[in-house]
């Protein structure tokens, strides 16, 4: 009995595994259509990745947004709802830490920690106002988000442009100063002076907080029991319309401090006309991480491994930039659809076993 | 039973990675793009383009030095190798950048604005890789400054000289109607264009009787070098009220523009387009394949600049710390040598006010000018 239950615990990170060994292999098969050899892309990709300290630690830092935005995505689906509207929250988040780096005069003490909750909060209300509208009016949140992401496209352009605007880029906002930023120079020098900062503690925190809100407190056990079956949960006793106001709020919240870390940490000030790509990506990171928040974490070292490789492998080898991309969404296409190879395993184990049955009775007929 | 054939399942999947990896180790550390396989004259230069995140074939600038690049490479044996970078971010371009010092690339170019602060960041963390900023100079962000090092080239552009030609053209040759443009996101540079635009349709209504009405309301900023569906919308409505000409200069975004006139065309409407950057007359080349709604292109010779210093470097005259502002004289900005739809007395006409913009008898301001004189 123990047995089985490892077993099942360990399908996961086989179906994760297999979507990625798909993705290279498939990768392979477009490599060398181009006329490349996909060993040697492959080893740059990875030397790009992981080959001197920077590098590590470059990955390490663009894995940041991306275990936020995975997070936040682990997080909603757990409650029943798909937050496609990171992009947004994130970008509303850079915003208000942005404008808070660039208005508030206060020593770093009291300035970092104002800028990273001056975005986990515009993220939280951005998000929990997806949840507002999802629980008062009944609009989806798959709807309301990618409508919020171009409200906060456009109120980051001209509020941007219209109040911050740096003198010379006009494409964005003025640079935050040192004080406001996750960067640490201590960091930076220990790291080989990569962009690697404090946004990585206080991911692998948020990793631990949604792990424990998730499994060992009530509101958890609500929101979860609200994501398996909202009219059990109503049945039950659990204010749905509260829950998952706060269920977006919260994955609102991971999101925006995706986009302090990305605006204030990865860069120091934010650009207009752009929307970061790590909202989306978090769909990706979250659903090859099996929707559990340490797996998460893996799955966005992974994507940040071949994100920081790919340059590398492009300078080393010409190959089209788009390949790296498309090896990545190949394996995002495995990994979304993980559920289906989960079926076919399960019909192979079927099989499998019915046949060994059969041919066990087939052997006991003979010896009869 | 079932545990072993997962575990069995697993180590299949170890060793196959294991055999992967193990034979990406046997391959010989090979030196990455050999040299011998050009048959042009081997020089020992890697010319690396730091493209952003537009692709080399936008159609427009980075495409624009891309070319110059190739040029570079068929003409002088350089070894040229382009890299996009995630986003637009200076912590993206410096990865970027590293990427290609890291494979060796000794000079990188830099087209576009964007890149002031990474290229000021790369010159002293690079100091003995060569820099060429396009449109744009080492800046920064501390304070506030413009510093090029000696391993730099900064080369900038009179672009409104570029803008009055077409603009200018393109009013002799219509005569009549009103004229508008859509441009990305609001820059002193992409200013420039439109101001030279406005100045030379106003001297043709000035000097040469052409009536082209100019509404300020008509000149839109999209926002973005890469949302040809924006762009289209934009260039309908324009089109809609009654303009006949749009000054497209917004990338990609432009492209939305060109659809919107070619099939406005072919339901035989007079819509026209004004490109910017490389020759656009393909992009609004209609389906019979004859006649295209491209009167005209700003041509802005970026690829040209990134070659002319290429081929310094070689001659052993590296301009480094230099400021290059390159303008119609130096032929970096004209319009195309040949335009079909341009009449042959419009062509004569743009050729002579080149020639006079060139020599200096005829000077183009880069202020912003009025035209609610023209509406």
């Amino acid at each position: 009995m123990r047995k089985k239950l490892n077993a099942a615990k360990c399908r996961p990170l086989l179906v994760s595994v297999l979507a990625i060994l798909f993705g290279f292999v498939a990768g392979s098969l477009l490599l060398l259509a181009s006329g490349a050899d996909p060993l040697e892309c492959y080893l740059y990709l990875f030397q790009g990745g992981v080959s001197t300290t920077t590098r590590i630690f470059n990955t390490l830092a663009n894995a940041i947004p991306l275990i936020f935005t995975g997070l936040s995505i682990t997080f909603a689906y757990k409650t029943g709802l798909f937050n496609i509207g990171a992009t947004g929250q994130m970008m509303i988040a850079g915003l208000a830490s942005v404008v808070t780096a660039l208005s508030l005069n206060a020593p770093r003490a009291v300035l970092l920690p104002a800028v990273v909750l001056a975005g986990l909060l515009a993220g939280a209300l951005w998000g929990g106002f997806q949840g507002f509208l999802r629980s008062r009016f009944n609009v989806n949140e798959v709807v309301s988000g990618i409508m919020m992401n171009w409200i906060a496209h456009w109120t980051v352009y001209y509020i941007v442009s219209d109040f911050f605007r740096s003198a010379t880029m006009v494409t964005e906002s003025r640079t935050i100063p040192d004080a406001a930023s996750l960067r640490a120079a201590w960091l930076c020098g220990l790291t080989g002076s990569s962009s690697f900062n404090y946004g990585f503690f206080l991911a692998l925190a948020a990793v631990a907080a949604v792990h424990f809100i998730l499994r060992y407190t009530v509101t958890g056990y609500h929101m979860k029991a609200v994501g398996f079956s909202p009219e059990a949960a109503e049945y039950g006793g659990i204010h749905i319309k509260k829950n998952t106001i706060q269920a977006m709020a919260i994955a609102g919240a991971l999101a925006g401090l995706a986009g302090v870390s990305y605006y204030c940490g990865y860069s120091a000030s934010i650009r207009i006309g752009v929307q970061p790509s790590q909202g989306f990506d978090g769909i990706a990171v979250a659903l090859l991480g099996n929707l559990s928040p340490a797996g998460v974490v893996f799955a966005a070292v992974f994507f940040a491994v071949l994100q920081t490789g790919k340059g590398y492998m492009n300078a080393m080898v010409h190959v089209a930039p788009e390949i790296a991309d498309t090896i990545l969404a190949i394996i995002i296409y495995f990994a979304a659809i993980s559920k289906l190879v989960d079926l076919y395993f399960n019909r192979i184990a079927v099989w499998l076993r019915s046949r060994k049955r059969r041919t066990n009775a087939g052997k006991g007929a003979g010896q009869e | 039973m079932k545990m072993k054939k997962w575990l069995s399942l697993l180590l299949a999947g170890c060793m196959l990675a294991v055999c992967l990896t193990g034979c990406a180790k046997e391959t010989p550390p090979e030196n990455p793009g050999p040299q011998g396989e050009s048959d042009t004259p081997a020089v020992s230069l890697k010319v690396g383009l730091c493209c952003g995140t537009s692709s080399i074939d936008d159609k427009s600038f980075i495409q624009s030095a891309w070319e110059g690049l190739q040029k570079a490479e068929v003409d002088l044996g350089v070894e040229i190798g382009y890299l996009q970078s995630s986003d637009d971010s200076t912590t993206a371009t410096l990865e970027a950048i590293a990427d290609l010092v890291d494979a060796g690339y000794q000079m990188i170019v830099m087209p576009g604005f964007s890149f002031q602060q990474a290229a000021y960041d790369a010159q002293s963390l690079y100091p003995d890789v060569m820099f060429v900023t396009i449109d744009t100079a080492p800046w920064n962000s501390g304070d506030d400054s413009y510093t090029i090092a000696d391993n730099t080239v900064a080369v900038d552009y009179d672009a409104e000289q570029g803008g009055f030609l077409a603009g200018f053209g393109s009013a002799i040759e219509l005569k009549e109607g009103e004229f508008g443009g859509l441009f990305g996101v609001e820059t002193d540079h992409t200013k420039l264009f439109i101001t030279g635009f406005k100045q030379g349709v106003i001297y043709a209504n000035e000097n040469y009787d052409t009536n082209i009405r100019l509404n300020a309301d008509n000149f839109v900023w999209s926002g973005t070098y890469s949302d040809a569906a924006l762009g289209q919308q934009i260039a309908a409505q324009m089109y809609e009220n009654g303009i006949n000409l749009i000054y497209a200069a917004a990338g990609s975004t432009s492209l939305g523009a060109f659809n919107e006139a070619k099939s406005r065309a072919e339901n035989g409407e007079k819509v026209w387009v004004v490109g910017c950057d490389s020759d656009q007359y393909e992009d609004g080349l209609l389906s019979d394949g004859k006649s295209s709604v491209t009167m005209t292109t700003t041509m802005k010779q970026v690829g040209n600049s990134a070659y002319f210093v290429i081929e310094e470097y070689l001659k052993g005259q590296y301009p480094g710390g230099q400021y290059l502002v390159l303008n119609v004289s130096t032929g970096a900005l004209s319009c195309p040598a040949v335009n079909p739809n341009f009449s042959s007395e419009t062509q004569s006409l743009v050729d002579e006010m080149t020639q006079k913009i060139a020599n200096g008898d005829y000077v183009v301001s880069k202020d912003m000018v009025d035209v609610s004189a023209w509406n």
